[in-house]
């Protein structure tokens, strides 16, 4: 039912602003937190009209004594703007309040009607607190550890009796951080405010915190004024700045505190009888200066089990991946895009690492990213396109990028996978594209290299026991040398004799030569006394010939007569009996077949005969 | 290596006569189990297990140039499928145990292969440009094993003696002649071969050769003190020459001919 009077009533007032341009609003102002020796001014404004003052219903005010009010007062303003004319009204019934005790008091709503209609503020819950309670629990308890404490506050002052009016608990500077213990690459806000209980002071000189080894966003926002408690106190806070820090390595790290040099207006009454009757204000200036007090951050390391693909994202993360075209020409470019969106340190995370096939050229990565950054951290999208152009045809797979990060919830590795794409590459004609392809050239180490080889195989064959030992000079290597030469001495000893021989073979056929020709030449004879001239010639050029080859160790092969004539001269012969040796030769050439004529065949014998033994005397051995 | 199996053959004689046989058995069947269980592991590509089994089969005293080859190829496999490649050294461990199969089997095809293949992924130096006989003998020395080389000169030398029968023995000129010229050149040969065994023997035993190992780059100083100057920072896999050691230093030599101090744990002897 309630609901539903709700939504009526939503209903009507949206009717109501069409019709009159403007909505009506009823609304209370009141600070929430207040001390109990404090006046508390309670504010009921509405921006139209009301048919009269009298329709005004203000609460009862439980808990709290009626000071002062409901004082009226009325606001106009007119605008022409371009013509246009935009007007506001305002009417505000103001009270001034003390409270009656510490503890949370409810203004209940107020009402008023206006156009015939009645509207009702919402209820106010306003705290009161005892600060005399509360400062004298502070004196006794330590103070605690946001604590802010001012070091050179006092000393800065020259003038006691003035500063004495501010004690540090009246107006200081805090750094809040939303954690105290983060991993690495964790955001964490941090926010520098102000409490005062003297009024916004004149700020001459600020030193904002450092954040060193911590990656620092300012977000900027307006120094609103809220009220706080602080110690059982009251204040009047303003946020002086806020930041968006992540620590960028583990272990301690310390924010250096920040500093703020203000003056501080402070007034002070005279209350001497002398100046009893003009009870003047004395406003005089402090200057102090105002330190946050220091603030150490946890980084803490990740812990064990990291995938291979993590870089140090930490967040939460989720990844689109645009496939390549699945039929593409060689040679001609193409790209993989992956977007990563999320929030946590997008900023730090590197790129995942694209594995394509060795035939494909990979160009630099273009990273774009749309980050926004807020009091909840940094978040966003970055896309990564990977270019690249594929050299020779084929079908390919393009293995998954995987991305890992750190899930801040869970307090675990995620990994995130894109699918496996299947790429067919089809020739764009040209021949040189397959041809590169059979090598691919990559830079490692500073060189180029040719790194698509692989190593070949390994050597299956039985294991072979043996020990490795060298052979040369070993005892082994001696004992077959020794035993090959004593194998060679044995055969030499038993050999000698032939061996000695043997040496004589050449001069003994030289001894022997004559001996021959005549054994020879008395086998001519018998054929000679046969009467078998054919068997005759044919018996003295065997003997003519062995007796020059055997005399001058001559292969009968390499005899002709000039070289018998040369040989001959050259050994001493007459030259005339040289010429005979040959004329003999020719003449039993020429007679072997010819016709048998008798004295022919014992004139030839006899000549033979003198020529060899005047050889004979001639050549010595 | 039809020579080598020979003596092989030979050795294996020598050492089964003068070793403990029981004893070599029961390491032999626990070898031949770790060798067995290491191929399968690199053929079913987990190359973590097959390295530790074939440094198992060498820590038993197996040291043969198919062992070290496979040691290697093990790492290499090892170190190329990791996330970040070699982050653990293992490049620099299969160089290193490629370069003690080649060492002992300098003629190992594969092995140089896949050593010149390991060897890109290094910041090794171009080596200094030698003289021409210079590597002409080297190579030609590097054709054959020590062990090689020594059965040919026992071979040249048998030969020579045969010829020297041959010609006392022979009658006839012409196999006379040809037999002495023929031993004379085997004599020769002889020499030959007996020198290059020797070069090799002295590579295989005097190699002051050492590789470095470590996780990523080492850092060599100009002088054996932490503080003084790095003037290089090799990767793993690049083969040094030590020179001399000093305390927990080796003073080193690059390819290039540059020098300078390491320490004496980063580099591991060939």
């Amino acid at each position: 039912m309630i609901r539903l009077r709700h939504l009526l009533l939503l209903l009507v007032a949206m009717t109501l602003s069409v019709a009159a341009w403007a909505q009506v609003t009823f609304t209370v102002e009141a600070p929430l937190l207040v001390s109990l020796n404090e006046r508390v001014q309670v504010q009921f404004s509405v921006n139209k009209e009301p048919e009269s003052d009298r329709t005004f219903q203000a609460p009862s005010f439980e808990g709290f004594n009626i000071i002062a009010g409901p004082a009226i007062s009325t606001g106009m303003n007119v605008q022409w703007i371009n013509g246009h004319q935009t007007s506001s009204y305002n009417r505000t019934y103001t009270y001034i309040l003390k409270p009656q005790s510490a503890g949370k008091h409810t203004i209940a709503p107020a009402s008023i009607v206006v156009d015939g209609k009645k509207y009702t503020t919402k209820s106010l819950a306003i705290e009161v607190i005892d600060e005399s309670v509360a400062r004298g629990q502070q004196q006794s308890a330590s103070s605690n550890n946001n604590n802010p404490k001012q070091s050179s506050g006092r000393g800065a002052s020259n003038s006691a009796a003035e500063s004495n009016s501010i004690s540090s608990d009246d107006i200081f500077i805090v750094l809040r951080t939303s954690k105290s213990e983060v991993y690495k690459g964790e955001a964490l806000t941090a926010t520098l405010m102000l409490y005062t209980r003297v009024g916004y002071p004149d700020i001459r000189g600020v030193d904002l915190p450092i954040f060193n080894d911590f990656w620092t966003q300012e977000i900027p926002s307006q120094s609103e004024r809220s009220r706080a408690e602080y110690n059982g106190r009251v204040y009047d806070t303003y946020r002086l700045a806020n930041y968006i820090v992540a620590p960028q390595r583990t272990g301690d790290l310390s924010i250096t505190p920040a500093e703020l040099d203000v003056l501080i207006r402070v007034v002070t009454h005279d209350n001497s009888p002398r100046s009893a009757f003009h009870s003047s204000r004395h406003e005089s200036l402090v200057s102090r200066k105002l330190r946050s007090a220091p603030i150490t951050i946890k980084v803490k390391e990740f812990p064990e089990g990291a995938p291979t693909s993590f870089s140090g994202a930490v967040g939460e993360f989720s990844m689109a991946c645009t496939a390549p075209d699945e039929t593409m020409t060689a040679n001609s470019s193409n790209e993989l895009t992956l977007t990563i969106t999320g929030s946590g340190n997008l900023k730090f995370i590197t790129a995942p690492r694209l594995h394509l096939p060795d035939s494909f050229e990979v160009y630099d990565t273009k990273i774009t990213d749309n980050l926004r950054t807020s009091t909840s951290g940094a978040s966003g999208s970055i896309t990564y396109s990977y270019p690249f152009v594929a050299r020779a045809a084929g079908q390919y797979v393009i293995e998954p990028l995987v991305f890992s990060y750190f899930d801040l919830e869970t307090k675990q590795y995620k990994s995130l996978s894109t699918e496996r794409f299947t790429v067919t590459v089809t020739s764009d004609g040209s021949v040189s594209a397959s041809d590169d392809a059979g090598a691919t050239y990559r830079e490692y180490g500073g060189r180029m290299k040719q790194l698509d080889r692989d190593i070949r195989f390994i050597h299956t064959d039985k294991l072979q026991s043996h020990p490795f030992s060298l052979f040369i000079f070993s005892p082994i290597y001696w004992l077959i040398l020794v035993l090959l030469l004593s194998l060679y001495i044995v055969v030499y000893v038993v050999m000698r004799k032939r061996i000695r021989e043997n040496r004589n073979i050449v001069a003994r056929r030289m001894r022997q030569a004559d001996k021959v020709a005549i054994q020879r030449l008395r086998m001519a004879q018998r054929s000679m006394e046969q009467d078998e001239h054919h068997a005759f010639y044919g018996e003295m050029l065997r003997a003519l010939w062995g007796y020059i080859s055997d005399k001058f160790n001559i292969p009968v092969s390499n005899l002709t007569k000039e070289t018998i004539r040369e040989e001959l001269y050259r050994r001493g012969v007459s030259a005339s009996d040289a010429e005979l040796f040959c004329q003999i030769i020719s003449r039993c050439d020429e007679a072997q077949y010819a016709p048998s004529v008798e004295g022919d065949m014992r004139e030839v014998y006899a000549d033979a005969v003198s020529v060899i033994s005047k050889i004979e005397s001639v050549v010595k051995r | 290596m039809r020579i080598d199996n020979i003596l092989k053959v030979l050795l294996l004689f020598v050492t089964i006569s003068t070793a403990d046989v029981s004893r070599a058995s029961t390491l032999e069947t626990e070898a031949q189990g770790e060798w067995q269980r290491a191929l399968e592991a690199y053929s079913a590509k987990e190359y973590a297990v097959a390295c530790e089994a074939f440094e198992r089969v060498a820590e038993l005293g197996y040291a043969s140039e198919e062992l070290y080859y496979n040691l290697a190829n093990a790492y290499f496999k090892l170190g190329v499928g990791g996330e970040k490649p070699f982050n653990s050294g293992e490049l620099g461990r299969a160089i290193l145990n490629y370069r003690r199969a080649l060492r002992l089997d300098p003629t190992m095809e594969d092995a140089q292969y896949n050593l010149d293949l390991a060897v890109d992924y290094t910041n090794d130096a171009e080596p200094l440009p030698r003289g021409v006989l210079s590597t002409m003998w080297s190579s030609l020395s590097g054709m054959m094993t020590s062990n090689g080389w020594a059965i040919l000169s026992v071979i040249l030398f048998a030969l020579t003696l045969l010829l020297v029968l041959v010609y006392l023995l022979s009658q006839r000129i012409y196999l006379r002649k040809v037999a002495f010229f023929i031993a004379i050149l085997s004599l020769v040969l002889f020499l030959f071969a007996t020198i290059f065994s020797l070069s090799e023997r002295s590579l295989f035993e005097n190699s002051t050769m050492a590789v470095v190992i470590c996780g990523d780059v080492a850092s060599v100083h100009a002088s054996p003190d932490n503080s003084s100057k790095v003037i290089r920072q090799p990767s793993q896999g690049v083969t040094v020459d030590v020179l001399r050691e000093h305390g927990e230093w080796s003073e080193i030599e690059f390819v290039d001919g540059e020098k300078g101090w390491i320490m004496t744990t980063t580099i591991e002897r060939i």
